[in-house]
């Protein structure tokens, strides 16, 4: 798994590349926490290469959702699909979780979210 | 009960952990051959099943339970693992030479809690239930893969007494808008 940072006005967009398996997902977990102390406010983690996600995958995304949610951040994720969606699915989490279509999607609800602010 | 709620069935006679007409494989508990050994057992399963990847992780889960929780990774444990596959089911067996998941009641009881938030839509309520968590957790566990396996196993998920082996059965749908290609040029 790798991951790659790219910065859209204040908006930090995390995108993962490859397995979000029992091996690899805690770099995710690890990477939002630092950012987190960095006051970063909001994310967009984009799964549009995530082809698959296990137990450890989906515990890292509730934890950092929760994480998040609890210092009154903003968190978006983007391009779900497959299997990754249907792991999702399976374990009842597709309400909960800030799932949008496309890391545009996402930029322009944070965007709406922030002006209400 | 107003919502369809399943369960983990505790049962040595259940007709799921019958190894007959499976085929065989075992392993030595290496945490980091997790996913390797699911794929060697996978890559029984047809060609025409879809979502092979699903499959795969589903059984990755049970063989990751069965080396992390049952044999706590010790290399000398063996995990023994039995399946069958075809184009319409798919059926696993996996034990381990641990004590146990002794606490599949508790499991069970926690489960319906969730299932009970969720169908509710009570968010907050459901942070409680996001994770099963015991003593023995640790922090890169999900507490969530069994939550999974009881949806994915339709066809049902079942311990034996001692409760070191879980079997589960996955009915595939058949292709329903499909083209039959014997039908060309009727």
């Amino acid at each position: 798994m790798e991951i790659k940072l790219k910065k859209y006005s204040t908006t930090y967009i995390i995108e993962v590349v490859g397995d979000m398996d029992l091996y690899s997902s805690f770099e995710l977990k690890n990477i939002v926490a630092k950012m987190i102390t960095k006051n970063i406010r909001s994310y967009v983690v984009d799964l549009a290469k995530v082809d698959y996600i296990d137990s450890s995958g989906i515990g890292v995304l509730i934890h950092i959702y929760s994480t998040i949610k609890k210092s009154n951040r903003i968190l978006k994720i983007s391009n779900v699909h497959g299997s990754v969606e249907k792991v999702i699915k399976l374990t009842k989490l597709s309400q909960y979780f800030p799932i949008v279509g496309s890391v545009k999607e996402a930029l322009l609800q944070i965007e709406q979210t922030k002006k209400v602010e | 009960m107003m919502f369809e709620h399943k369960e983990i069935i505790i049962d040595d006679n259940n007709k799921l952990l019958n190894r007959e007409n499976l085929f065989y494989k075992e392993f030595q508990s290496d945490y980091r051959q997790v996913r390797f050994f699911s794929m060697v057992i996978v890559q029984k399963a047809p060609p025409e099943i879809k979502e092979i990847n699903l499959l795969e992780q589903q059984i990755s889960e049970l063989i990751k339970n069965a080396v992390k929780h049952g044999n706590k990774k010790d290399i000398n444990k063996k995990i023994k693992v039995w399946a069958a596959f075809d184009t319409n089911f798919a059926h696993v067996i996996v034990e381990d030479e641990g004590k146990g998941f002794q606490k599949i009641e508790e499991w069970n009881e926690f489960n319906f809690k969730r299932s009970e938030c969720f169908e509710n839509q009570d968010f907050d309520a459901m942070e409680k239930y996001f994770a099963y968590r015991t003593d023995e957790s640790d922090e890169n566990d999900g507490g969530n893969a069994l939550f999974a396996t009881l949806e994915y196993w339709d066809g049902g998920v079942v311990f034996n007494s001692r409760k070191n082996c879980i079997a589960v059965y996955k009915n595939f749908e058949k292709k329903k808008h499909g083209i039959d290609l014997n039908q060309q040029g009727d």
